[in-house]
This record gives C-alpha cells, sequence and structure tokens, in this order.
C-alpha cells in the first residue's frame, strides 16, 4: 500500500468515521462524496456507533496474499446502532461459534501487509461484545 | 437507426494456454472470425477490445492500442472496454450503438482475458479489484465472501437447499461435455460439489468456476451490407444495459438485481419478445446460486422458483428454457473480460444452426446475460433470426 493512500483513509480505518447526508439524513460507511440516495453534495462527517449486531457472516477459506495465512476467519455485515451497515472481518470468535445477531464492537487491528520501510497498518473490525 | 447484424466468429478453447500470450489469443480469435467471413483485416473500420485483467495481471495497459498493432491495423479505431466480467458484452453494446448509429460500418469485437499467469491468490485478489478498492483492499473481504453472503441469503428466503442450487453447475458441465471449446468438459456430481472445499461458506469451489485463458471474437455490420456479403447471420435485437449499487452490501434487498430486472425488462421490450419467448439463455453464473437467481430475474420463473426449473430438467438442452448451452461460465469457462463474447459467439452458433450436439431445435432467438459486481453492471444483449 502507498503510504498516503493509507494516511487518508486513516479516520474511517481508526476511528469508524463515516458520513451523513445533510439533505436527506442518510448516513455512510466509508463516506461518500456525492449522497447516493438524493444526490446531494452537502455530507457532513459523522463518527459511527462502534457497537452494532452481526446479521449474516461467511467464513472465508481462498483469500488474497497475505491473508491465505489466517484462513479461516470471519467475514460478516454488521448493522450499527444507528442502522448503517458495514461489511468487516469478525476477530476473536472460533468459526464454530459465530452466530448471526451476536453483539459485536468495534476493534482496531493489524493488517497482514506492511507499508514501505516496514510501517504496520491496522484497519477496523468486530469483535463479540463480551458479558 | 439501422439494423446490425453479427455476420462471423472466431475463437480459442478456454484453457490454461501456457504457450499463449494475451496477444496469441487475441490474434488467433480475430484471424478466425476474419477468415471464415472471408474478410481482411483491413477492411475493418474498427476494433473494441474487451479485458479486465491485463492491467492487473500482465502489467499491461493501453491494451486495444497494443493489440490493434498486433493485427497490423493502422488508421482505424481501436478502443479497449473494461468493466469487469460484463466488458465483452459492453464492448459489443459499444459496437452495435456504433454500427446502429452509422458511426461505423464493419467492426471487430474482441474479449481477450489470461488468468493462468496469476497465482491462486492473486487472482483472488484481481477478482476483488472490480470493487471499490478504498472499501474493501486490506479488509481481507473478497468476492467469495460478497457472493457467500448473497447464497445465505437465498437459501434462507426462499427456503432452498445448496444440492439443488447447486444444479446449475451440473447443467453447465453437462452441456460442456459436447462443447469442443469449454475448459472442462466433463460431467460434475452434486455430490462432488458438496464434498468440494468451500472458497466461502457456504459457497463450494465446484460451484464457481477456475482462472481461465482465452479469447472470442465476433464481426458485426450493419444488417444490409450482410445480406450484401452474402454470409449466414444473426441479428442483434436488442442491447441493454443498467447499473445497481457496486457494493452488494449496499442494496436495500440482496436479491432484488434492480439492474438485472431493468436491463432485460428494456431489452424485451425493444426487442418486442417475452421471457416465453427465448429459445435459451445464457447467465452469467459466476457462482452457482448467481445463475439461478439470474433465471429469476430474467423473468424465466418466479422468484424463488429457479430450483424447481433445475429439479424439473427444463434448463437443460431438451428442457423448455435451455441456458448455458455450450457449459456456462463454471464449465466452458470465465476468461473474465471475454466472457460477453464467448457467450455471443454461442448465441451466434446456435441461431446458425452450428451448434453441432449442442444445438437448440429451432432456435429462434437467444438473450445473453453478462454482468460484473453481482450485477452492478448487467448488459443484456437479444440475437434473433434473420426473417
Amino acid at each position: 500500500m502507498v503510504t498516503s493512500a493509507y494516511w487518508r483513509t486513516r479516520l474511517h480505518r481508526y476511528r469508524l468515521v463515516g458520513n451523513r447526508c445533510a439533505v436527506c439524513g442518510k448516513a455512510f460507511f466509508p463516506p461518500r462524496l456525492v449522497c447516493s440516495y438524493c444526490g446531494s453534495t452537502k455530507l457532513e462527517e459523522c463518527k459511527l456507533p462502534e457497537r452494532g449486531r452481526l446479521v449474516e457472516y461467511t467464513v472465508v477459506y481462498s483469500a488474497p496474499k497475505g491473508y491465505d495465512v489466517v484462513v479461516p476467519y470471519v467475514v460478516g455485515i454488521v448493522e450499527l446502532e444507528n442502522g448503517v451497515r458495514v461489511v468487516a472481518q469478525i476477530t476473536d470468535v472460533d468459526v464454530n461459534e459465530v452466530k448471526e445477531g451476536m453483539e459485536v464492537e468495534l476493534t482496531i487491528r493489524k493488517l497482514p501487509e506492511q507499508l514501505e520501510g516496514g510501517m504496520i497498518c491496522y484497519t477496523y473490525k468486530f469483535r463479540p461484545v463480551i458479558g | 437507426m439501422r439494423d446490425v447484424a453479427v455476420i462471423s466468429v472466431g475463437y480459442t478453447r478456454v484453457s490454461e494456454h501456457w504457450e499463449k500470450s494475451l496477444k496469441g489469443l487475441f490474434v488467433e480469435a480475430s484471424l478466425k472470425a476474419l477468415e471464415s467471413a472471408g474478410l481482411s483485416a483491413r477492411s475493418l473500420d474498427g476494433v473494441y477490445v474487451a479485458n479486465a485483467l491485463s492491467g492487473y495481471i500482465q502489467g499491461q495497459t493501453n491494451l486495444a492500442n497494443v493489440l490493434a498493432d498486433s493485427l497490423g491495423l493502422y488508421d482505424k479505431f481501436a478502443i479497449s472496454i473494461d468493466a469487469g466480467g460484463a466488458s465483452g458484452a459492453l464492448a459489443i453494446h459499444e459496437a452495435y450503438m456504433d454500427v446502429a448509429h452509422g458511426i461505423r460500418d464493419l467492426v471487430l469485437v474482441c474479449g481477450v482475458e489470461k488468468m493462468s499467469e496469476a497465482s491462486p491468490q492473486d487472482v483472488v485478489s484481481a477478482l476483488t479489484s472490480a470493487q471499490d478498492q478504498e472499501q474493501f483492499k486490506y479488509t481481507g473481504i473478497t468476492v467469495h465472501s460478497l457472493a457467500a453472503l448473497i447464497y445465505k441469503a437465498y437459501l434462507k428466503r426462499y427456503k432452498a437447499r445448496q444440492e439443488d442450487v447447486a444444479l446449475m453447475s451440473v447443467v453447465d458441465h453437462e452441456h460442456a461435455l459436447t462443447c469442443s471449446h469449454a475448459q472442462y468438459p466433463f460431467k460434475l456430481s452434486v455430490e462432488a460439489i458438496m464434498d468440494s472445499a468451500f472458497l466461502a461458506e457456504p459457497v463450494r469451489v465446484l460451484e464457481a468456476p477456475s482462472p481461465g485463458d482465452g479469447a472470442a471474437a465476433i464481426i458485426m455490420c450493419p444488417h444490409e451490407m450482410a445480406k450484401e456479403l452474402g454470409l449466414p447471420h444473426v441479428r442483434v435485437a436488442a442491447s441493454e444495459v443498467a447499473r445497481d449499487r457496486i457494493n452488494p452490501m449496499e442494496r436495500e434487498d440482496l436479491l432484488a438485481m434492480r439492474a438485472l430486472v431493468e436491463a432485460s425488462r428494456r431489452a424485451y421490450e425493444k426487442a418486442k419478445v417475452k421471457p416465453s419467448d427465448l429459445s435459451f439463455a445464457e447467465l452469467y453464473d459466476d457462482y452457482s446460486v448467481m445463475g439461478v437467481i439470474a433465471l429469476e430475474r430474467l423473468g424465466l420463473c418466479d422468484p424463488g422458483g429457479g430450483v424447481e426449473l433445475l429439479k424439473r430438467g427444463e434448463v437443460t438442452l431438451k428442457g423448455s428454457v435451455p441456458v448455458n448451452t455450450f457449459g456456462g461460465l463454471k464449465a466452458r469457462g470465465a476468461p473474465l473480460g471475454a466472457v460477453g463474447v464467448y457467450q455471443a459467439v454461442e448465441a451466434f452458433l446456435q441461431l446458425t444452426n452450428n451448434a453441432g450436439q449442442n444445438q437448440v431445435k429451432g432456435a429462434r432467438v437467444g438473450l445473453t446475460h453478462t454482468s460484473c459486481g453481482f450485477n452492478s453492471v448487467v448488459v443484456i444483449n437479444l440475437f434473433e433470426v434473420c426473417c
């Protein structure tokens, strides 16, 4: 990955920052430049809730380079508390114990890839809420 | 607008062509199409190249320029079309529009892809690169995992069994048995599919195509010119394109496939045909479940009814709605950007009564459904026998 591209996406990668259309109210993650519902360009940055529910999931066995060493892993659709849906990896869960409807929360995890010069990269994942 | 005809086809077998380059495959298919029409490359007014992955796999950009050069085509128009898996059909759409509107007369459309030069991991990355990379790169989300989420939604909504959905791949392999250009001309059982490994649960390896190399070409011209040339030809009855959200997970309904519904509705309207008039359909079944959903959203049956059609054998060559008459993506093979042109070639073979053992008796009108990104771009091309 190129350093500037990684830096540019730091807010949504690290803090789950999306945006919301000031005209129709739809929220987006990752942030959009034009509202895909009403066409407005008035979009305001908004921090998304860090908790949600796992709506659906799959277990990945055939993966791209870097991820092939960590299979099997879980990918799912998380519906956040405000209704926004995020597709992400679900971590800290055994592939046999993952369940639909599970309460999950945001966590930041290291990526298999590194930037040039060995800089370590992170991204958002979700993990089950304990207790 | 002028009526547009397809007058000739040329193609290679889909395979892992270790001995042939991207250029070699392109030249082979293009020359075959030209030779069978008795035309020289110099007589062409333009070339439309369809390819999705050369920039990623071969590091070759500016493809149409490079490939037109390899045919010795100077002074003429050449353009590359990249829309992932929909590239081939979209190139045909563009050529059709240009000929129909009198911009060009005699044109060649060639879809070419060479996937065997990438490692299996790189193929997953390459296929996934058709999704928005700002969103998906470095997340571990793959196209297979998106397919899996759609598959689970389908099984749940229609209370379907995977063993039945997987029949789509079984039918593909049955039709490929007698197809000389098929990558995998052998029988496949549901048991073998269900025993194969997962790509992403529940999608099995044997429900999706493997990487393949191949090129397919067609020559198009105004219908009047086709008659003057005295060549067997088929008419392009409609060519329609529609779009949907590129990330299927952002759609209100994972299974609605609005671009597929919209493009096919417009194509039927333009060609004045109904789904029940189709002699056959070539579906973009990049996963078994996507073929089943296509059956339904094209109006060949009700939503959820695709599995019944498969179980009753209605989609086989002798059934009421034959689909994937030469093996579809699973068994003919799926050299990504070339798929739409292979489908058009197959429609041409059917409608000119040259389909050999795969002939659908009395075929009059055929549909090709080509898409990328889980029907985020859908091209519906309709071909018919000229009266």
